[in-house]
């Protein structure tokens, strides 16, 4: 009965495993229109901010929380756990904008990042937030003893020192505009170093709690009552929560949550992949459903380095014979687009004009069958077999295979499946051995910051954590190269959209469909983050009554 | 054999079935494929040097007597190992969870024993409507899994009727009550049945016997003969009935809290399994074995309470 789970398989990329409800819905039932979301419908990436007092909300994630500290937070607990409580040196607003949080930055040379922590940031205990601080934070980040998972966002840094009262400075190797969206997420998270010198390896676990800075702080923990964290009366901007107490409760059952949502035992959820009872959710007045920018991508992982998909026109032709619409319908429930690239345009956090006019022009991802039949014929690939992982005990995962597996024999094609257990499919992003005559395998995938270039440079360039086929285009990674280097936002936007127009055409992984993120909140409540940002920075602030 | 020897000999044999136990749960943990650290790691590439630290903290990279060797030795100590998943000690992790399966099952043996016995002597004494529905309502639930009961009663007690919960632990003793009822049903539905089967078959029987029949004839107060001659006797088939089902609860309790989404040892169990976290495992599986053999103690003892011709440490006639 498990859901989902994740597989982070990159620096700074999470590859989601979907492990979802074994309840529900069968490969027949792909083609049936279930989703009465329309796809262009409006995207909200905040809900009305809450207007009254509450004593106190129960907000379900898909399983307890395990860890509070940011060096392991990777996956959907964690993340809603940390960002509810703690906050990075650089803020995500909910539109993927990055903006001051803990402190400002100034980049005086593109080789120097500058500090100035806010003077009025204190965390819950009252203390100032100090460089000390921060640079403890990060050098915990970057501690490869500890076994963090953020340790490779950090390879172009130098040094980091403190180079004022209140002021730290990052010395990088080369110039690197991405660390900018690290450090708003959760390798920024900054924590205070006396209280985790103090707790040793007890920080960030029920025995040891942590020390925050955010507008919630942590009451208790336990893995039988979850994560209780009550509103800060002296939280440092000066704003205190509506909400008086959240507890976050692991929910593994989608039936359960369902109840619970209906029943009012649960105030609230964020979907972290395709809730199967989103429709009857949807008329249910006790909740309202919201769907926000989402981050992530639904996408079929290219693994070949030989055979068929090897082939790029056998890749574009799979693409063409795909029936996204289905999958849109089935899995997510209509809460899902057709896409364009292999980013969500959830993700244009910066120089969202230049993002916006890229995209538009790129042709969106429809079925063609008959151009799809002229590539395989060009290629001379009919009659020869490709390979599919996949897990039949995931029933997204199943449905998803499906589909590739019927466009593929429409398209002369024919499929192995290689399925397995639920919880050995995480097995396929982390053992070569595992893939080994393995194709292409089902995720879900996204960056921690708000930019295409967070996922494409994963998978599409030499040497990329998630870049199983060894794929490389000479075009796409000078692109994304001189992105990095780039200061300027909208110029960094437009070579970052040439490499995902580039790739659409490329097709390192195939695009399966763009989900949205889904929000679902009792009917009384108002003000949580609607966007995937809600993953990486405070969610709860605004959250309160429906005035 | 006296009550000192044979808890003496139940404490051996304990000891004995923990350490086999321990070491066929270690040995398949370790056989079993993947790797504790994938889901340490989350499956995330990590620099190799990050990963020998790991490697080296769990001690995942010595062989596999090395490290058997050493959990046991920390667990003689009382140390039962950190759990690699949440970095914690998990003595502690377990301690808050027990509670919550105890009563659980403690719960669902109460009602067990009080709705299961009680309905097996009813329709037992008295054939006719009575017998009939409940032989024809125990068919019914003797046959339904408790996970189809969790999800049929959350739709009915707690979705449409909103008596009950649908999920979560509670706060508070009456609160705990009110949330564990719905769980504790589910668990205790379908061995209900069994034992109000067993039940009335033995009681049936015993009423059938010559000295029954012989002591009616004689005009001995029903109700006398109720207590002192069918129910005495029939006492043994339902109480070996009866601990079979209350100790096979601790088994399946795993599925029921899974289906309400308790925070309990069970869940927890699957849960570290899944994720190969085995200081969690083998501590949590250790507790369950324990409570094991445990309930089978009490029912031994009983035995020889209830038939003073059973000697301890033999099997009832």
């Amino acid at each position: 009965m498990t859901r989902r789970r994740i597989s982070i398989a990159a620096a700074g990329v999470v590859a989601v495993a979907l492990l979802a409800s074994a309840c529900g819905r069968s490969l027949s039932s792909a083609d049936s229109t279930t989703g009465n979301i329309s796809p262009t419908a409006n995207l909200v990436a905040t809900t009305p901010a809450g207007a009254k007092p509450v004593s106190q909300a129960v907000w379900a994630v898909y399983r307890d929380v395990n860890s509070l500290d940011p060096v392991y937070a990777f996956d959907y607990p964690e993340n809603t756990a940390i960002s509810l409580m703690c906050e990075s040196l650089l803020l995500q607003n909910p539109n993927g904008g990055i903006e001051p949080g803990l402190a400002t930055l100034t980049t005086p040379t593109p080789k120097t990042f500058v500090f100035a922590i806010n003077p009025k940031a204190t965390f819950w205990d009252g203390h100032p937030v100090t460089p000390a601080d921060v640079i403890y934070s990060l050098d915990r980040q970057m501690n490869v003893s500890l076994g963090g998972f953020y340790t490779g966002v950090f390879s172009n840094v130098k040094t980091i020192a403190q180079t004022g009262q209140d002021q730290v400075t990052i010395s990088l190797k080369a110039p690197d505009y991405w660390l900018e969206g690290e450090l708003s997420s959760m390798a920024g998270v900054v924590i205070e170093k006396s209280y985790a010198e103090k707790e040793g390896k007890n920080y960030g676990t029920p025995a040891g709690g942590i020390m925050c800075t955010g507008a919630y702080e942590l009451k208790s923990w336990s893995p039988s009552a979850g994560v209780v964290a009550v509103a800060n009366p002296h939280y440092w901007r000066g704003t205190t929560p509506l909400v008086k107490q959240i507890t976050l409760t692991g929910v593994p059952d989608n039936n359960d949550l369902t109840a619970g949502l209906e029943t009012g035992a649960i105030q609230g959820t964020y979907d972290s992949g395709g809730i199967p009872t989103l429709d009857e959710l949807m008329k249910n007045t006790a909740v309202k459903v919201y769907q926000g920018p989402g981050w992530a991508t639904d996408a079929m992982i290219i693994s070949a380095t030989s055979g068929p998909l090897a082939n790029v026109k056998v890749r574009q032709a799979l693409s063409l014979a795909l029936n996204r619409q289905s999958i849109i319908n089935s899995v997510y429930k209509g809460a899902a687009t057709m896409p364009k690239w292999l980013a969500n345009p959830g993700v244009f956090g910066y120089g969202t004009s230049a993002f916006d006019r890229a995209y538009q022009a790129s042709p969106t991802m429809t079925e063609n069958l008959a151009e799809a039949r002229k590539l395989i014929a060009q290629a001379g690939v009919a009659g020869q077999t490709i390979t599919i992982g996949t897990s039949s005990e995931v029933s997204s995962l199943a449905v998803e295979t499906g589909a590739y597996q019927q466009a593929a024999v429409a398209i002369g094609l024919k499929v192995t499946l290689k399925s397995v257990s639920a919880q050995d499919f995480i097995n396929f992003f982390t053992d070569p051995s595992y893939r080994k005559g393995v194709d292409m395998f089902p995720t879900v995938n996204y960056g921690d910051y708000a930019d295409p270039a967070a996922l494409l440079d994963t998978i599409a360039l030499a040497g990329g954590s998630q870049n199983y086929d060894n794929f490389s285009d000479p075009q796409i990674t000078a692109d994304l190269d001189q992105s990095r280097t780039t200061a300027n936002p909208d110029q960094r936007a437009a070579l970052v959209a040439k490499a995902e127009q580039r790739a659409a055409q490329t097709l390192p992984w195939i695009p399966t469909v763009d989900p949205t993120n889904v929000l679902v909140m009792s009917s009384k409540l108002t003000g949580a983050t609607a966007s995937f940002a809600y993953m990486f920075a405070p969610w709860a602030n605004s959250l309160g009554g429906v005035g | 054999m006296s009550r000192g020897r044979f808890l003496l000999r139940r404490l051996t044999m304990l000891l004995a079935s923990l350490l086999v136990a321990s070491f066929v749960i270690f040995g398949s943990m370790y056989l079993a494929p993947g790797s504790a650290l994938s889901a340490l790691t989350g499956g995330r590439a990590l620099p190799p040097a990050s990963m020998a630290a790991l490697q080296q903290r769990y001690h995942l990279n010595q062989p596999f007597l090395a490290q058997y060797w050493y959990w046991l030795a920390n667990a003689l100590h009382g140390n039962l190992g950190t759990s690699i998943e949440w970095r914690e000690n998990v003595t502690t992790l377990m301690g808050g969870l027990a509670w919550t399966t105890a009563g659980l099952v403690l719960y669902a043996s109460l009602i067990i024993c009080v709705l299961g016995i009680g309905l097996g002597v009813l329709a037992g004494l008295r054939p006719g409507w009575v017998d009939t529905s409940t032989l024809v309502g125990t068919a019914v639930t003797a046959a339904l899994p408790s996970f189809a009961a969790a999800m049929v009663l959350v739709a009915v007690f707690a979705v449409q009727l909103g008596w009950f919960p649908a999920l979560g632990n509670g706060a508070g003793l009456l609160d705990n009550v009110r949330h564990l009822t719905l769980p504790a049903i589910a668990l205790a539905i379908s061995s209900l049945a069994i034992v109000a089967r067993v039940t009335r078959a033995a009681v049936r029987e015993e009423a059938g016997r010559e000295h029954v029949q012989t002591a009616v004839s004689r005009g001995i107060p029903y109700r006398d003969i109720v207590r002192r001659h069918i129910l005495r006797n029939a006492a043994i088939p339902i109480t070996t009935i009866t601990g079979i089902t209350i100790a096979s609860l601790i088994a399946v309790d795993a599925v029921v809290e899974t289906a309400f989404s308790l925070n309990g040892l069970g869940a927890f169990l699957v849960k570290a399994a899944q994720d190969k976290d085995l200081a969690v495992v083998q501590g949590i599986s250790l507790v369950l074995v324990i409570a094991f053999v445990v309930v089978n103690v009490i029912v031994d003892l009983l035995y020889a309470a209830l038939d003073p011709r059973i000697s301890l440490g033999t099997a009832p006639a």
